[in-house]
């Protein structure tokens, strides 16, 4: 029970801090980030090939990741994502873009890293062992830093200045504007931040449970899970939405163990069911 | 009397709409001028070409002897332009010191911004009973107290109100008519009021423009077009 628990919780703040990230980027522009996944593989990737390959010290390595994304993320909103909002009114415009561009990173990545599973040197030895929990230090310290990083977020978005014009954009983007907010930048350091998280936690768990090119497009699915789960555009609703589903995974994983790798199949239904009930999930609001 | 803000000759599409053709207005210091008209005249039109919410086609906006038009809007606001839009939009998830604080956005004068937030709560006591609420959950006439307190905050010299009295308790009307009265007065701002209203908008201004679809159909002193026959007219549709 304990263990199970354990497990949950470390898997839900690495899936929060994802979660965060994509429904950031919704809230600001109404855009479903499909790319998403591939950002945090991109991350992984950047990770892996500073410290697995080149030997510098793992934060240097994550934070690389998380910078480089956020460049990354940036450019995009700037050259693809304003020039198609600006013209087109119809939703599926950006969906297709983002679509587009999963496919462009999944080829990219491809290319240049292969199709091998990476891992990389392991970050701390040992495993702690105690309260019938059984998990290896390096799992503590990701979840720890995940959790960290999860709470400085909420900080960021609540008192900062650059957090506080975000939350008016995503609220109302003509009175945003009319409170002479810089709509154009504002939106664009929220995507290179959504971009950013992405590339972190690809960055901190590529230490873990390694990477490679072929799961961008599965933990794309995952970050939609959970904000269907917690409403999109909701800060509170990522959250809970990454937590919950780790949980889920956590307590499936051990239960259903005898009936085989059902755990996602049973997930998926029960979401479904879930939707039908609740299509704004838990937190989410009926308008924009 | 010093000239404020002027329209010459304005032209503007709204989604493929001709909304305004060839307006000319001013609005002089101090003074509180109306724009009164049916649905779809283009009072609000006028109120977007201001903020830069939209460009214009056509035409020149010049506010104090300086080009407006084709300026970027938050650097109108900086200019001390500040729009109570329509429909109140308060940041509903926040709470009201939020969306105050966020009418000072462009402001970096510390003390001063305080100074305005006691001001703004002593015009409006309800805004510091709700202080810490969150705005979505107030009432329609607290959301229009917060909005004007919002746009307050940014220290304006001009203020565009699109509609105050739309969506709001009768009661309250009265209330937030008195309210733009010593705005005007005490803050010396002047004021450019667009509303449906037109008995309310008359009686707290003091000349008035009266817009058919996208002209200037009359103008003149308020006082003599609370009585006059033709803004009636306009109302129904029929011609001036």
């Amino acid at each position: 029970m304990e263990q199970v628990i354990a497990n949950g919780l470390y898997l839900g703040a690495q899936y929060a801090l994802i979660a965060l990230g994509l429904t950031l980027i919704f809230g600001l522009m109404n855009v479903l980030n499909f790319a998403h996944g591939q950002m945090y593989v991109l991350g992984g990737f950047i990770t892996y090939a500073i410290y697995g390959q080149l030997g510098l010290p793992f934060p240097v390595a994550v934070l690389a990741s998380g910078v480089s994304l956020a460049v990354i993320g940036g450019l995009m909103e700037r050259y693809l994502f304003r020039t198609v909002i600006r013209r087109s009114h119809r939703e599926e415009s950006t969906m297709l873009l983002a679509a587009a561009t999963a496919f462009f990173f999944d080829a990219v990545i491809l290319l240049i890293f292969g199709e091998k599973q990476r891992g990389v040197p392991k970050i701390v030895k040992g495993v702690f062992h105690d309260f019938g929990i059984i998990l290896p230090y390096d799992r503590i310290v990701v979840a720890v830093v995940a959790a960290l990083m999860i709470f400085a977020f909420i900080l960021f978005m609540k008192y900062s200045r650059t957090g506080r014009a975000m939350r008016a954009l995503a609220q109302d983007r003509v009175a945003a504007q009319l409170m002479g907010i810089k709509v154009d930048r504002y939106t664009m350091i929220g995507f290179a931040l959504g971009a950013m998280l992405a590339g972190v936690v690809g960055g901190l768990l590529v230490s873990i449970t390694g990477v490679n090119s072929g799961i961008g497009g599965p933990i794309s699915v995952k970050a939609f899970l959970m904000i269907m789960i917690g409403g999109a555009g909701v800060v509170g609703g990522a959250i809970a939405g990454g937590f919950i589903l780790g949980m889920m995974e956590s307590v499936g994983l051990t239960v259903l163990r005898e009936y085989g790798d059902v755990t996602y199949l049973v997930i998926f239904a029960a979401l479904m069911i879930f939707l039908a009930i609740r299509p704004n999930g838990l937190m989410g609001k009926p308008w924009g | 009397m010093t000239e404020m803000l002027n329209f010459s000759n304005v032209h503007l599409y709204y989604d493929h709409v001709y909304a305004l053709k060839g307006v000319s207005l001013t609005v002089n210091e101090g003074e509180t001028v109306a724009l009164i008209g049916a649905n779809g005249a283009g009072k609000s039109s006028i109120l977007r070409a201001i903020t830069g919410l939209n460009r214009i086609r056509e035409g020149e906006i010049h506010y104090l002897g300086q080009r407006l038009d084709g300026t970027a809007p938050d650097e109108i606001v900086k200019r001390g332009i500040a729009m109570v839009p329509e429909g109140r939009r308060v940041f509903p998830l926040m709470t009201v010191a939020e969306n105050l604080a966020l009418g000072a956005f462009t402001r970096t004068d510390k003390g001063e911004i305080s100074e305005s937030l006691d001001r703004v709560m002593t015009r409006f006591p309800r805004l510091k009973e709700r202080y810490h609420q969150a705005a979505g959950t107030m009432s329609g006439g607290e959301q229009q107290m917060l909005v004007i307190g919002r746009a307050l905050m940014s220290k304006p010299r001009l203020l565009l109100l699109d509609e105050p009295s739309l969506g709001v308790a009768p009661k309250l009307v009265q209330d937030i008519a008195r309210s733009i009265v010593a705005i005007n007065r005490d803050e010396k701002v002047s004021v450019l009021l667009v509303e449906q209203n037109s008995r309310m908008a008359l009686r707290i201004s003091q000349r008035a423009y009266a817009l058919a679809t996208g002209e200037i159909a009359l103008s003149g002193n308020s006082a003599e077009l609370i009585h006059d026959d033709r803004v009636k007219a306009l109302y129904l549709g029929g011609e001036v």
